[in-house]
């Protein structure tokens, strides 16, 4: 539980035994998704089965780290202090070319320019030795 | 329309349990009061109008509370209320729960676990959290790997599927304002409610942004408050001489994901099935229904579920607003207490103010606010940026 005291210090990541690799992963720059070798299933988030068909056999690949906004929503009212100072921020709905989607915020460039299909890139941003957060820019191609 | 095997099995609850009691106590802004104490206030008021003493309770089902987060809520509030029920569970589907308190006390009473259960709710969001816990409600909702260390509100998971719609369905932010000034409107004719000035589409798209697309005065409300139903077998409900119970005659659920980034579409949602159970099991269907209660904690919430519970097509909740339709006159009055919007939010409890509005309309308690001849309700709540649905189809004895 976060104390008032540390309102100001934005939430991170605690790896558990399903997620230490994927933030091992971006430590070094690279965005592990799980391949299932039964069904062919593409998971961002990090699980010991498959969603699908619940095979074990899951098998890390780097992303390309390119992909599109499915959505996305510019805040201006930061869940907490941590977050004020931010504002506006992009929140973003990212689908990956892999397929899957995930949540990252944008980093850098004006967040009002985002928009539904913009086209975007992976930019690991290293918070602390520990956690590396995967964010993403705009890009121009599209 | 064709009755699935829910609403055809013998066994069904429809129609087996019924409201026999209501109560609500003072919302809005309620200094001095606990979550326990408010839901208290409506419990007594709740068996006062089923003419029950409180120790024929034997079921209490209630929801979680912010203000006061003891792991057991219903056990803490039963030792406050003095009963010791031999039925009893605190359920947490965020904002779905109001309705899956009721379908599990039909089914818990059908199944012979409990004949009265209490379904019960209280919070005090507006005067009752410690600084600490309005931080935890704020930081501690979404998860905490994958999506708050991106500083992403629990508004921001409603406010991306809303985006959405818009960019897929042409949905404006007029649109998105006018089921802001409808819940004004109902409200303003509510006794208690807290949100009653007049309110217009450019005040609402001049209130400043919350989170994309949502201004201020597209989010819900925040505030203390809390509600109480008695609820008990359709037999028993006869020979209480209740006047006009109110039958639970369908429940539905559905949970499609927890993560927003695992929702299988942002415009489609687990209403559609939670729904569609819910019909069948009553053996209704949307265009029979005469009064609804639709969870709405932002303005477009309430259109994507008007399309999604089938009141309109999919796309076209917009319109439908704009035309009218969810209001009287209407083809389907809705949010007739003014809503999270308008009347109150008290977090987990702000949908049992729908069921509350919507038993009242069903045993023609509402005065000017009245939906004339309303004998058939249904009430829907969510949560969770959409990953929990549920819903509950009630009536008058008519529509057994």
């Amino acid at each position: 539980m976060i104390h008032p005291g540390d309102a100001h210090l934005k939430p991170l990541p605690q790896p558990d035994p399903d997620s230490g690799a994927f933030w091992a992963g971006l430590k070094h720059g690279r965005l592990l998704l799980q391949h299932c070798l039964v069904c062919s299933q593409v998971q961002v988030y990090q699980q010991s089965r498959c969603r699908l068909c619940g095979s074990e056999r899951l098998e890390h690949r780097a992303a390309s780290g390119r992909g599109h906004v499915h959505s996305y929503s510019v805040v201006y009212r930061a869940p907490g202090p941590a977050f004020k100072q931010d504002t506006p921020y992009a929140v973003l709905l990212v689908e990956l070319e892999e397929g899957p989607w995930m949540i990252s915020s944008l980093l850098g460039g004006d967040p009002m320019a985002v928009a539904i299909d913009a086209t975007v890139e992976l930019v690991c941003d290293p918070v602390d030795a520990r956690i590396t957060l995967p964010r993403f820019r705009l890009t121009a191609r599209r | 329309m064709a009755l699935s095997n829910a609403s055809t099995r013998r066994d069904s609850l429809r129609g087996k349990t019924a409201i026999v009691g209501a109560g609500l106590s003072a919302v809005g802004r309620v200094p001095g009061r606990s979550a326990l104490g408010l839901a208290a206030d409506a419990t007594y008021q709740a068996i006062a109008d089923a003419g029950l003493p409180k120790s024929q309770i034997d079921g209490v089902l209630a929801c979680h509370a912010f203000a006061a987060p003891f792991h057991r809520f219903s056990v803490a509030l039963s030792e406050y209320l003095g009963i010791q029920p031999t039925f009893s569970n605190t359920l947490q589907v965020s904002g779905a729960t109001a309705a899956t308190m009721f379908n599990t006390a039909a089914a818990a009473i059908h199944g012979g676990l409990a004949e009265t259960v209490l379904v019960v709710g209280g919070d005090s969001l507006l005067t009752g959290l410690s600084p600490e816990l309005a931080l935890r409600s704020m930081t501690e909702s979404r998860d905490q790997q994958y999506e708050m260390p991106f500083g992403i509100p629990v508004a921001n998971t409603f406010a991306m599927t809303m985006q959405r719609h818009m960019k897929e369905f042409g949905t404006t932010s007029e649109q998105l304002a006018q089921v802001a000034v409808v819940h004004r409107e109902h409200a303003r004719r509510t006794p208690g409610a807290q949100m009653t000035e007049p309110l217009t589409v450019r005040q609402v798209l001049d209130s400043g942004w919350v989170t994309t697309p949502y201004h201020k005065l597209d989010c819900s409300l925040i505030s203390d408050g809390g509600a109480a139903f008695i609820v008990t077998s359709a037999k028993r409900a006869k020979s209480l001489g209740v006047a006009r119970p109110v039958y639970i005659l369908g429940g539905g659920e559905c949970y499609t994901h927890e993560h927003v980034f695992l929702m299988p579409s942002l415009t489609t949602t687990g209403a559609v099935q939670s729904g569609q159970r819910a019909y069948a099991m009553a053996g209704y269907s949307a265009r029979d229904i005469d009064v609804a209660g639709v969870y709405d904690c932002f303005t477009g919430t309430v259109i994507m579920m008007l399309e999604d519970l089938g009141f309109c097509p999919k796309g076209e909740g917009g319109r439908f607003v704009e035309d009218g339709q969810m209001t009287y006159g209407g083809s389907i009055p809705c949010n007739t207490h003014g809503g999270l919007l308008s009347f109150a939010h008290s977090g987990m409890p702000g949908a049992l103010f729908h069921f509350y509005e919507v038993v009242n309309q069903l045993r023609g308690r509402c005065g000017e606010r009245q939906v004339a001849g309303a004998e058939l309700g249904l009430v829907h709540s969510l949560g969770g940026g959409f990953a929990t649905n549920a819903t509950t189809i009630l009536g008058t004895e008519a529509t057994l």
